[in-house]
C-alpha cells in the first residue's frame, strides 16, 4: 500500500497552492494522507480557504479602491473617447465594471500567487497585465455566450491599454504587500501601510505614465 | 479575539515546539468536540493571529515522513499570551457569574453532563 498521494495528485493540488504557503500545506495534507478519495476530499475543502487566506494578506484595503477606480475610469474614458453613444446607451456604465472587476481578480490572485520577495519593480507589471489577459479572456468568453454583456472592440483594448499603465502606475506607488519581508514578529498588517519611503523615480513612473494619457486624450479630442 | 482564535491559541500554548498545522488541527478539534473543524479554517485563522502579531512561525527543516516537505512551526508571542491571559479570565468570570446565578449544584450538575457527552 502506498504510504503517500501520487505525483500525479500533489502537483495538481500544488498548482493551486499558493508558492508562498505550498511547502507546508502539501507537507501537512501529505501527513494526513490515508488514501486518495480521503487526500482528494481533504484538498478540496483545505485549499479555497488558503487561497482566500492569502488574497486578505496580499491585497492592500487601502489600495484596492483605488486600483478599481483607475481600471474604471480607463474603461470609461476608452469608451469616451471612442464610441461616447455607449456611455448613454441603458447597460453601457454597468458593461464598464465587467471587466473592471474581472481584471482586479487577475490582479488579486496574481499578487496572491507571487512568490515573496522575488519581484523587481519591473515584474510589478505582472499583476495588471494578468488583470487586463483576465479582462480580454472573460470579453471573449461573453461574445461566445451573450453579445449584448461585452464591450465593443476599441473600448476593451483602449480600456485595458489605459487600466494597464494607471494600474502598473499605481504599483509601483503602492507595491503589494507580498514584496515586503515577512517573518517572525513582522506582522503583515503592520507591513502593509509602507507608502512611506517610496523612491522618487516611482513618482516620476506615474507621472510619465498620466502624461502618457493626457498626450492621447489630447491627440484623440 | 473571537472564540476559534482562542482554540488555536490554547493548542499552540499545549503543544509546545511541535505546534504546526497537522497538530494544531487535531488539538482544536479536540478542544471544539462535539464541533468538526477543517484543517483550512485552521490556515486561516493561523494567519489571521500572525497577522495580529499573536503567533509567530518559521520553517523547520524538510522530513521524509512528510514527503520532504517543511512544517511552519507556530509559538505564542508575549502579545498572544496576553490575549490568552485576558480571554481566560473573561471565561472565568463568565463561569462564576452563571454559577453564582443559577446555583453551584447546577454548574457541578451541568459541567458532569457536558463533560459525559462530550467525552
Amino acid at each position: 500500500m502506498s504510504s503517500g498521494p501520487s505525483k500525479i495528485a500533489e502537483t495538481i493540488v500544488g498548482v493551486f497552492v499558493p508558492p508562498a504557503c505550498r511547502e507546508e500545506v502539501l507537507g501537512d495534507l501529505y501527513e494526513r494522507y490515508r488514501s486518495a478519495g480521503r487526500y482528494g476530499l481533504d484538498a478540496a475543502r483545505t485549499v479555497p480557504l488558503v487561497i482566500a487566506s492569502r488574497i486578505r494578506r496580499t491585497a492592500n484595503p487601502q489600495v484596492l479602491p483605488m486600483q478599481a477606480f483607475a481600471l474604471y475610469e480607463a474603461f470609461l474614458g476608452a469608451a469616451w473617447f471612442t464610441n461616447r453613444a455607449f456611455l448613454s446607451e441603458r447597460w453601457g456604465l454597468p458593461r464598464l465594471a465587467i471587466p473592471t472587476a474581472i481584471a482586479l481578480l487577475g490582479l488579486l490572485l496574481e499578487d496572491a500567487y507571487a512568490r515573496p520577495g522575488a519581484r523587481s519593480s519591473l515584474q510589478l507589471a505582472r499583476g495588471p497585465l494578468f488583470g487586463v489577459l483576465f479582462a480580454l479572456a472573460s470579453q471573449g468568453l461573453l461574445r461566445m455566450t451573450d453579445w449584448g454583456l461585452a464591450l465593443p472592440s476599441w473600448i476593451l483594448y483602449y480600456g485595458c491599454a489605459f487600466g494597464f499603465v494607471l494600474s502598473s502606475a499605481l504599483r509601483l506607488l503602492f507595491p503589494p504587500a507580498s514584496d515586503r519581508l515577512q517573518g517572525i514578529s513582522v506582522p503583515a498588517d503592520w507591513l502593509k501601510p509602507a507608502a512611506a519611503g517610496v523612491p522618487k523615480s516611482r513618482f516620476l513612473t506615474l507621472a510619465a505614465a498620466v502624461l502618457l494619457l493626457a498626450y492621447i486624450v489630447w491627440k484623440r479630442s | 479575539m473571537g472564540q476559534f482564535e482562542q482554540l488555536v491559541l490554547t493548542a499552540i500554548l499545549s503543544l509546545h515546539d511541535d505546534a504546526y498545522g497537522v497538530t494544531i488541527h487535531s488539538k482544536v478539534q479536540e478542544l471544539a468536540r462535539p464541533k468538526a473543524v477543517s484543517l483550512g479554517a485552521v490556515y486561516v485563522t493561523l494567519d489571521r493571529l500572525e497577522d495580529k502579531g499573536l503567533v509567530a512561525s518559521w520553517m523547520t527543516e524538510p522530513k521524509r515522513e512528510r514527503g520532504g516537505r517543511a512544517k511552519r512551526c507556530y509559538r505564542l508571542e508575549a502579545l498572544g499570551e496576553r490575549a490568552l491571559q485576558e480571554s481566560a479570565a473573561t471565561a472565568k468570570r463568565v463561569w462564576d457569574m452563571i454559577s453564582e446565578v443559577w446555583g453551584k449544584d447546577w454548574a457541578r450538575e451541568w459541567g458532569k453532563r457536558w463533560g459525559k457527552e462530550v467525552g
